[in-house]
């Protein structure tokens, strides 16, 4: 027995060690705050060096937690589909540390916002890396709690009610996994999921095996903001913390697509057929839904949360086709999505800290980008990803899709898609053109100072980078798409055999 | 030179020219060399590319293609590539030499504006990618560089962004290009698709497959509908005349030289490919001709200058389009005359329109007049252009008229087709004639319009094509242009044209048609103000204006529509989403369809006297958890709910399941103790006034009917699960009959409970005990931080200070006969949850429980001695530090672990490893530091929350 199975425990710990030990330095921000950048850098590292590891050795590292041999104990399987997931996390939520350090909110300053902001990534990563859905379940709590503490904190005094509401919407998918989890443990007494998979196949009439579908299902609709268990989706950005909103509107909606994609290809191979033609109607739904919702509301930080919901659906579409290009284009296309809404939120706080009164309304925010050209630059940019158009990474999502769509020979949904593709350019272009061109309204100045730009700039660049190098992406993408095709793979890996 | 430099140098040194237009933004620079100056230094850089664009031309015309192709995502095969032909030159020289006089003209057109490098970078910035679309190698090169011209296209038209018209126009633009692109994109990988190659070299050669295809009509109408808007086509024209807002050097260069080509210029690349059907022929002609008429008829009517040369552009366009239909050489030999001529005349005449404006400050047809003696060169630049443009001889206008009335003499449609292109013509003469004639000749209509010539930079830039329209047909020197003519034909034909630039053919049908245009538009242009009146009065009943208003209408409409859904209330958000989870279980469960029948009655068959207290603890259940919804006052409804889970505690009990039974009962008991000291801050007026208006504000009967059946829809499928879950037993678990047999010797737990929670699913525990530390660090950070910045304290935080928090019950110190019971408590509780601990393992009771319990001893403290003096006598309890050590501990152990057992979070016994005696039943053991590691997460979350309620400056003033 070697200690390597035991470093994919890693990118999990570092960020819980590093919220321990950021409590204790709550006295000293200075330190605290070198700690918690320090702990995400690395712990991003490492997740970068497994993934790499991962996919080169093209087998998945298996920690049998605490010796307890699968499906005894609890296991994390290091795939290379959790581990995509976790670098696109770590990625993103190291920018939103140097967002959230480079801000002038006072939130950020609470000796308990890195430490939660931690303890986020923490949740979130395990929650990809678990191979046990009861330990999901409990990743998905911390994930929770933490996002609903950062919201709730907010400078902003509807934060709490924000955060409120979040964490019953959230309560409620908690409760709906854990029927799940029940109904699939009564039917097949376990809760490891490489044994489900197996036990499923063997026995595909378990007694409760299709309301847990349900169940599993509404839980990460409801992660992943699709239409209509979307709804905690808008409210909760108005009032957020820039650097949490982008964080959740990023990172975080893209647990409910890794669950759908470990749900139609592992667990219940079965009844994918039926899950995919649901994704793909929820999908096309969702983005005119979402593109609609973002053209009708007034705020930019709201506009760019009902964009998720549309970008979603582009990635629910791709997995509903579900064929290998589609699930590639998925899967570049959440990877991306992650990258520039991150980019775009954060670009909308800024603004926002610079607007008299803070906050993202379009009311306020109008005409105030007029003297923050650089930020205009950034937007245009992060608008023109958002809408698939080149040369960002955006561009390269867009493609794939599209190719993936014609290789599946879906014109009806691929025609509804690129219909309502357009309208991810209206609301990003009138919104950019509001908020850099206009005239701003009589009393509304911009402040001297707000945010920092480093972290949107990292972002736009690397959005840029992939849209220019695509390849080393869209290759990890594929091998993660083949690699999610064999399911029987992942299972043996986990119970060794 | 290779083939790779000579293809990519003209893009780089665009590029280079872009990056230096950039540094121009620096203010001393600019301060430094004014505009004017600077162009000189920017023009280079097109005029190298021109140059080197020109060197091949000779090896072009013999036929040679050149090639460059880069790995772009080798996993699907995609390259990135260029492409130079014949039918690319055409186009690649028209953008770079246009393009040197356009960066000179603007030079002049922005003299004394210190941002106007912003268009210069913008202008250089779409040249690159106009000059990238025509080199293109391949469809996604094509695609990338499309879209590129569409962007910067639209910060150029909206380069005076404060203006709401341009901002308008500029988004108008870039709706219908970008919709557009959408449809491109999607055609041209049809396209890609059916021939298994992105290449041109593959596509061309693949025209039999592709029309073959049962796909053929989708790309065609896809890939045709992108190059219709980018190039202007009816219906979706509109965008053009709204781009007039962008600066003239502008609307010069892409509105009519280049940009609104690529539509052209990408049809005819796809001709051989996708050319030679009916559908082609009929989409293209219909489209051409009905854009030519749309263009010609309200061009005529325009007042603005502009606006005039833009609908003729579009009328132009229309009539390429058409040529590329029509399938034979005559028309392709249209074409490319067309588009040169087009490209020189039209320039030209924007640039002087440009001049009128910069000069004379307006556009207005109707308010100019007589600007040839003020102007004189302009005068002569704009009757050069303009006697091209209404296809007068001796200009290269007139031999594009003859071609095109020539070609129009197709087998097909003859009649309609020469009829309409006579018609256009005559238009646009009567056009050319209102820009000429009526501008510079004739009497000033305004007096209070001055005009005065432009300086002669600004003038140099127009000359230049207007004397080349002249040129060309006088002189038609080397047998070079027309081969190279002919060449760009034939490439976009598929098979050789033949072109002469002689501009007499001798008294043939083209003459007699091109003299009736001639002598029809002199009429039109005599009666041109009752015709503009007439065209005034008919109006236009339906615009494709109201149709793109209509669209960003209905947009908004189904924006506010669909943002209606989320108003806000969480009430109505989780009974859309309860219904909807149960819709989604019973998409996959199908109906229920069970007959209660078949069903064994599940465990009520009680045995013995144990039936009675279940049923009790039943009722207690059931009856608590009903009277919290119907109890008013909070504090009874948390008493009810309290009560619901002792009940509960009872019948894990009964099951028996001691473990779960006791966290359960001292978990009830810590909440009822938060919630009830909760309600205790808050004011008392406060909390009626909110129980009166919870009760008072009663839904409405059809909000509590939805909100019933949601309720009822949920707990009919928890309870039908339940039923079958519970019927089928006994489940076949998997797990369990492995705990019970391995947990005492593997573990050295005599109790599976405290097994699985500290060692087989050790990482679960871990995790929870982050999620209750994080509950408490939540809860102080809430009411400690952010409620100030929230506003909710009260500001005179000093005069609130002697509070019962501060002191203790009711603000009073606390009798002898509580605070000893209370003091005492505290030691008792912290032995009996060492004892938890160290045999949480074998025993029910275990960290979490012990934390749970030495907290409650704390909770106790709080209230009989109040916050300030638990602090001061109590300095370990320290919130953060507990839960910061707890975390690290229970990680830490798990590490130490790994480095024995080579498994974190494994199981070891550190006694056994030094050979401590120890008493029966206790083990130094992994687990045990585990069991700590809980207690003080658990004990630190309890503390944050007890701290952030006792808090004396949440007080709100008046409760004291």
């Amino acid at each position: 027995m070697t200690i390597e199975p035991q470093l994919i425990l890693l990118p999990i710990l570092i960020p819980l060690l590093g919220a321990g030990v950021a409590l204790l330095l709550r006295k000293r921000r200075p330190y605290q705050a070198g700690w918690s950048l320090g702990s995400m850098l690395l712990s991003c590292g490492v997740s970068l060096w497994l993934f790499v590891d991962v996919w080169q050795t093209g087998r998945p590292l298996v920690w049998q937690g605490g010796g307890w041999l699968a499906p005894f104990g609890i296991t994390l399987v290091a795939d290379i589909l959790a581990l995509f997931f976790v670098v696109m996390t770590q990625l993103v939520m190291v920018t939103g540390m140097v967002y959230a350090l480079g801000s002038g909110d006072k939130a950020v300053k609470y000796p308990a916002f890195l430490v939660l902001f931690l303890t986020l990534c923490t949740g979130l990563t395990g929650a990809f890396m678990t191979g046990d859905i009861f330990n999901m379940y409990v990743f998905a709590e911390l994930l929770v709690i933490s996002g609903t503490v950062l919201t709730a904190i907010s400078d902003d005094k509807f934060g709490t009610e924000a955060a409120y509401k979040y964490f019953y919407m959230s309560l409620l998918a908690s409760f709906l996994m854990l029927l799940g989890i029940g109904c699939l443990y009564v039917s097949y007494g376990t809760l490891n999921m490489a044994d489900l998979s197996g036990r499923i196949q063997a026995q595909p009439d378990g007694l409760l095996l299709l309301p847990a579908i349900g169940f599993l299902l509404a839980t990460f609709m409801i992660k992943s903001a699709v239409f209509p268990f979307h709804f905690w989706q808008p409210d909760f950005h108005a009032a957020s913390p820039t650097a949490v909103s982008a964080m959740l509107s990023s990172v975080v909606v893209k647990l409910g697509v890794y669950g759908f994609l470990r749900m139609t290809f592992l667990l219940f191979a079965a009844q994918a057929v039926q899950m995919r033609g649901l994704l793909l109607v929820l999908g096309l739904v969702g983005i005119l839904f979402g593109g609609l919702s973002a053209i009708g509301t007034h705020n930019v930080k709201r506009m760019l949360a009902y964009s998720t919901l549309a970008q979603i659906g582009f990635i629910l579409v791709g997995i509903g086709w579900g064929t290998p290009l589609a699930l590639t284009a998925a899967l570049v296309f959440a990877f991306n999505h992650s990258l520039i809404k991150a980019a775009m939120l954060m670009l909308a706080g800024f603004v926002a800290s610079r607007a008299s009164v803070k906050s993202a309304a379009f009311d306020v925010v109008t005409g105030v980008g007029r003297p923050l050209p650089a930020a205009g630059l950034l937007f245009f940019i992060g608008s023109l990803a958002l809408a698939g158009i080149p040369p960002t990474s955006g561009f390269v999502s867009k493609l794939l899709l599209f190719s993936s769509g014609i290789e599946a020979a879906a014109f009806w949904p691929l025609l509804i898609l690129g219909l309502f593709s357009i309208l991810t350019l209206v609301y990003t272009m009138r919104a950019f053109m509001r908020i850099w061109w206009q005239e701003p309204a009589a009393g509304i100045s911009t402040k001297p100072a707000g945010d920092h730009l480093l972290a949107p700039i990292l972002l736009i660049g690397l959005i840029l980078v992939l849209g220019i190098w695509a390849s080393p992406l869209v290759e990890a993408a594929q091998a993660v798409s083949a690699w999610v095709a064999d399911p029987a793979a992942y299972v043996a890996a986990v119970l060794g055999n | 030179m290779t083939q790779t430099t000579l293809l990519l140098a003209p893009l780089i040194t665009l590029l280079l020219g872009t990056a230096v237009g950039f540094v121009f933004a620096h203010p001393t620079l600019n301060a430094r060399l004014p505009i004017t100056r600077q162009v000189w230094l920017l023009a280079l850089f097109p005029l190298i590319a021109f140059i080197i664009l020109l060197l091949p031309v000779s090896a072009l015309n013999d036929g040679q293609i050149f090639l460059w192709r880069v790995e772009w995502l080798p996993p699907f095969g995609l390259q990135l590539g260029l492409y130079y032909d014949s039918w690319s030159a055409l186009f690649a020289l028209i953008i770079t030499f246009i393009g040197v006089l356009i960066v000179i003209y603007a030079g002049q057109y922005f003299n004394g504006q210190q941002d106007a490098w912003r268009f210069q970078v913008y202008t250089l910035l779409f040249m690159t990618s106009m000059l990238g679309l025509v080199m293109a190698g391949d469809v996604l090169t094509l695609f990338i560089f499309w879209e590129g011209t569409s962007i910067t296209s639209y910060l150029l038209i909206a380069y005076k962004y404060k203006d709401p018209e341009a901002r308008a126009g500029a988004f108008r633009s870039l709706f219908i290009t970008g919709g557009g692109g959408i449809a491109l994109l999607a055609g041209l990988l049809f396209v890609s698709y059916v021939s298994g190659s992105t290449q041109w070299t593959d596509i061309l050669s693949s025209g039999d497959r592709l029309r073959s295809s049962e796909f053929y009509t989708v790309m065609l109408a896809l890939v045709a509908f992108g190059a219709f808007a980018k190039s202007a086509q009816f219906p979706a024209h509109i965008w053009l005349p709204g781009a007039m807002s962008a600066p003239t050097p502008a609307s010069a260069y892409l509105h009519s030289a280049t940009m609104v080509k690529a539509g052209i210029y990408l049809m005819a690349r796809l001709n051989p490919a996708l050319g030679f059907t009916s559908q082609w022929f009929f989409l293209l002609t219909v489209v051409g001709m009905a854009t030519m008429l749309c263009g010609a008829y309200l061009g005529l009517k325009q007042k603005d200058l502009k606006g005039l040369l833009a609908y003729s552009t579009i009328a132009q366009l229309g009539i390429l389009m058409l040529l590329i239909g029509q399938e034979d050489e005559e028309s392709y030999k249209a074409l490319v005359i067309g588009i040169v001529a087009h490209a020189l005349y039209k320039s030209a005449l924007f640039m002087v329109a440009g001049i009128i404006d910069h000069e004379t400050g307006t556009r207005d047809i109707t308010r100019l007049g007589g600007l040839r003696r003020a102007m004189p060169v302009s005068f002569a630049i704009a009757l050069l252009a303009g006697l091209s443009m209404a296809g007068l001889p001796p200009m290269f206008g007139f031999l594009a008229k003859e071609t095109l009335l020539a070609a129009t003499l197709h087998p097909n449609l003859q009649p309609v087709l020469a009829a309409v292109s006579v018609f256009t013509g005559a238009l646009m003469l009567a056009q050319a004639g209102l820009f000429v004639i009526d501008t510079f000749l004739g009497q000033p209509r305004d007096p209070t319009v001055h005009a005065h010539e432009a300086p002669q930079p600004m003038l140099l830039s127009p000359a230049i094509p207007a004397a080349l329209s002249l040129i060309i047909v006088l002189l038609p020197g080397p047998k070079e242009e027309s081969a190279f003519l002919a060449a760009a034909a034939a490439a976009a034909f598929g098979s050789k044209v033949k072109v002469s630039l002689a501009l007499f053919h001798g008294l043939n049908a083209p003459l007699l048609l091109s003299i009736i245009a001639i002598t029809l538009g002199s009429v039109i242009w005599y009666f041109r103000w009752p015709l503009r009146a007439w065209q005034d009065r008919l109006g236009a009943a339906f615009t494709f204006n109201r149709l793109y208003a209509g669209v960003l209408v209905a947009m908004d409409k189904g924006g506010y529509v669909a943002t209606r859904l989320q108003q806000g209330k969480l009430r109505t958000y989780l009974v859309i989403m309860i219904l909807a989870a149960v819709s989604l279980v019973f998409f996959f469960m199908g109906w229920p369809t069970y007959s209660l029948a078949g069903l064994t009655w599940p465990g009520l068959d009680f045995p013995g006297e144990m039936a009675l207290l279940r049923f009790f603890s039943l009722l207690v259940v059931t009856g608590s958890a009903l009277a919290t919804l119907v109890l008013n006052r909070d504090f009874y409804a948390i008493l009810a709910m309290s009560a619901m889970g002792l009940g509960t505690a009872v019948w894990f009990v009964l099951e028996p399941a001691p473990d779960v039974a006791l966290v359960q009962i001292v978990v009830d008991i810590l909440s009822l103790v938060i919630l009830v000291l909760t309600l205790a801050k808050l004011p008392r007026a406060q909390r009626l006034k909110a129980q009166r208006m919870r009760w008072a504000e009663r839904p409405s009967r059809p909000l509590l009917l939805r909100d019933a059946i949601a309720s009822i829809a949920i707990g009919c499928v928890v309870a039908l699960i339940t039923l079958t879950a519970l019927t089928s037993r006994p489940r076949l678990s998997q797990v369990t009959p492995y705990y019970i047999a391995n947990a005492k010797e593997e573990t050295g737990a005599a109790d599976i409970v405290g097994a699985i929670i500290v060692d087989f699913r050790a990482m679960d525990t871990l995790i929870e005990i982050t999620v209750f530390s994080l509950a408490g660090l939540g809860v102080f950070t809430l009411l400690n931080y952010a409620a100030r910045t929230h506003g909710d304290h009260a500001q005179g935080e000093k005069k609130v200070r002697r509070t019962f928090s501060t002191l203790g019950i009711g603000g009073r110190r606390a009798s002898p006969f509580l605070r000893a019971p209370a003091y005492a408590l505290l030691p008792v509780a912290l032995v009996l949850g060492i004892v938890q601990m160290m045999f949480g393992h074998d025993q029910p009771g275990d960290g979490f429980t012990a934390g749970v319990v030495i907290g409650l001893a704390v909770a106790l403290w709080y209230v009989v001695f109040g916050y300030t003096e638990t602090r001061a006598r109590l300095p370990w309890l320290r919130a953060s530090v507990l839960i910061a050590v707890g975390v690290l501990l229970a990680i830490v152990n798990g590490i130490i672990v790994t480095l024995f057992t080579d498994h974190f979070l494994g199981n070891m016994d550190y006694g056994e490893l030094v050979g401590l005696p120890l008493p029966g039943g206790f083990h130094i053991s992994s687990s045990f530091l585990f069991e700590i590691a809980i207690c003080l997460a658990v004990l630190g979350s309890a503390t944050h929350m007890l701290n952030a309620l006792g808090h004396p400056g949440e007080e709100e003033e008046g409760t004291a």
